[in-house]
């Protein structure tokens, strides 16, 4: 009887347990029913890519030399390259140059290796198209250059998570001109260069006297 | 008591003064609270998604429908014209009169027990004597349809789905109706008129989660359960079993259920509303502040104004509890099927017999308290 009587007691305890823990996780819920929506309302709102952002790839027909380095180093020999030789002049003479979007992984290979800096990346990502065909763009689509998120009066811009100031988690009603946490890579520039000179100031002047 | 708003005989009466024979004016007044109801249980289902996807949005950080309609009230709405227009697809090796009837035999029942769901004392369908029973005896068609769509599916997520929402509607059924079983003693009957006036006169203090607090936590789990509101969702656990059920249903038969699973869920909100937390009295009774004013109760400002107090107080309640259902949503995992079924009958069960019985025993003692 006592040992039945001790089974029901434990049994009560654990449901008066699980009852706690229920209720101290519908507090956490309703705690986050107050706070600020962390969303970006797209297409209102937009991040602002990074420096780095790998986006769909710029191309400038004048400055290629058709070397076809790029298709080299593309992981599908994406980029079609056509160019005929000029017997006259003995050079390449560059016809077509184009990239299929609906198949490039923007690996970046091909900015990397280009000796020209005739491909660069852009910040852009917005590439639906009614058709996949749409996405092979020739060389007059790649030289367009896309509308800058913090310059279109229709979009606010919205900082990376990498881009705020020290503390903050979410990038909405940000004090105007607060400034990310850590150095900016011009700051890292400008100290790196000034270092530079003043080791070379030294060392000039070790070498003179 | 006063006798309150009579709508029926009212509008009979004034029928008959415009020359019509008394059986043909309650023939014309028979379908109008069946219409006004349906309608109505319908834009309770469209505010309940509403509140859903509100809600669900709060608990995520999110901001949820925005766009369509103010604060996207009509969201829902848009969802459900989708629905209409979109595609009735039947699979080639179902069976299609099985497939066809399932969503129907889901439906219907829910519906039909809005019947007994008063919103004040003459303002319900009809006065069922045994009024809890039928929507007890009603919810228990349920699962037969939704074997019945499992089945004939011809698709073993479905029929997976079917088979548990069956085990899962038998466990619960059981200490629902116990739990039931103990208010209809106290309130020495089954009608639902009879159980929130037997609740009344007291305000906050006189409603049935005072005396029945374990019969309240019984009732409210089982009636998740019998809605397959997480975290009794097993039936249509879209992890394991795709959507259940509802899987190969498209269009309006998938319309069907979507409907019939929110009906259910204000159902049952309003069931525990009815049941437990006073129906449609008001945390401070009406009557004491009338008579403190010194207004008769036969006054007819009054009487609408008592009764509109009724409607709100009711849906009060019932959204109140809808936003927890929401709220437990976000909180609490889906349990095992062993789980559920343990805590269907080793837990529930035995508790809401020992319930039943010292309910009883209560009764006895203290009459006063617990119903005489």
């Amino acid at each position: 009887m006592l040992k039945f009587l001790k089974q029901v007691g434990d049994y009560t305890k654990e449901v008066v347990q699980s009852a706690k823990y229920i209720g101290q996780g519908l507090s956490v819920t309703f705690d986050h029913m107050r706070r600020r929506p962390v969303t970006v309302q797209y297409p209102y709102e937009k991040l602002i890519p990074s420096e780095r952002f790998r986006g769909r790839i710029h191309y400038e027909f004048d400055k290629c030399i058709s070397c076809e380095v790029c298709v080299r180093v593309c992981p599908i020999n994406l980029p079609v390259v056509d160019w005929e030789f000029n017997k006259t002049t003995k050079k390449k003479d560059l016809k077509h140059y184009s990239i299929d979007f609906g198949v490039c992984i923007f690996c970046g290979n091909c900015v990397e290796y280009c000796p020209t800096n005739c491909l660069s990346m852009t910040e852009e990502y917005e590439l639906a198209v009614y058709e996949r065909h749409e996405l092979n763009y020739d060389s007059v689509a790649l030289g367009r250059l896309p509308y800058k998120v913090t310059d279109d009066p229709m979009v606010t811009p919205m900082r990376e998570f990498a881009y705020l100031p020290q503390g903050v988690m979410h990038p909405h009603d940000l004090p105007a001109g607060s400034r990310r946490a850590g150095k900016t890579p011009q700051e890292i520039v400008a100290e790196t260069q000034a270092a530079q000179a003043k080791v070379s100031a030294i060392s000039e002047g070790s070498s003179k006297g | 008591m006063n006798p309150g708003i009579d709508l029926q005989g009212t509008f009979i009466e004034s029928l008959q003064g415009f020359g019509i024979p008394a059986g043909a004016a309650k023939a014309i007044w028979m379908p109008l609270p069946m219409l006004i109801v349906l309608v109505g249980s319908t834009v309770a289902v469209l505010i309940a998604v509403w509140m859903e996807r509100k809600v669900s949005a709060a608990a995520q950080q999110r901001i949820g429908p925005e766009y369509i309609g103010p604060l996207g009230i009509l969201a829902p709405l848009a969802d459900g014209l989708k629905l209409v227009f979109k595609e009735d697809i039947i699979p080639a090796k179902a069976d299609k009169w099985l497939f066809t009837f399932g969503p129907m035999i889901v439906v219907i029942p829910v519906f039909l027990s809005f019947l007994i769901v008063p919103f004040g004392e003459n303002l319900l369908i009809s006065d069922v004597g045994m009024g809890v029973f039928l929507w007890i005896a009603l919810s228990s068609v349920v699962p037969i349809g939704l074997l019945m769509s499992g089945y004939a599916s011809n698709n073993k997520y479905s029929l997976l789905g079917g088979l548990r929402a069956t085990a899962q509607s038998l466990a619960y059924e059981i200490p629902l109706a116990l739990a039931v079983m103990a208010i209809a003693m106290m309130s020495n009957s089954l009608s639902t008129v009879d159980i929130v006036q037997h609740q009344s006169g007291y305000g906050l203090l006189g409603w049935n989660v005072w005396r029945q607090p374990v019969g309240f936590i019984i009732f409210f789990i089982a009636a998740l359960a019998e809605c397959e509101r997480t975290p009794f969702d097993l039936p249509e656990a879209e992890e394991e079993l795709v959507a259940g059920y509802q899987t190969e249903y498209s269009g309006m038969k998938f319309a069907l259920f979507y409907l019939g699973s929110y009906v259910n869920l204000t159902l049952s909100a309003l069931l525990v509303s009815i049941l437990y937390l006073g129906g449609w009295e008001a945390p401070i009774p009406v009557g004491l502040i009338s008579s403190t004013f010194n207004i008769s109760d036969a006054t007819p400002w009054l009487q609408v104004v008592t009764g509109a107090i009724g409607i709100v107080m009711t849906l009060l309640k019932t959204y109140a509890l809808v936003f927890f259902i929401v709220l437990i949503r976000w909180t609490i995992p889906r349990v095992r099927i062993d789980q559920l079924l343990n805590l269907g009958w080793k837990f529930l069960l035995p508790v809401a017999l020992a319930n039943l019985l010292a309910t009883a025993g209560l009764k006895l003692t203290f009459p006063a308290f617990f119903g005489g």
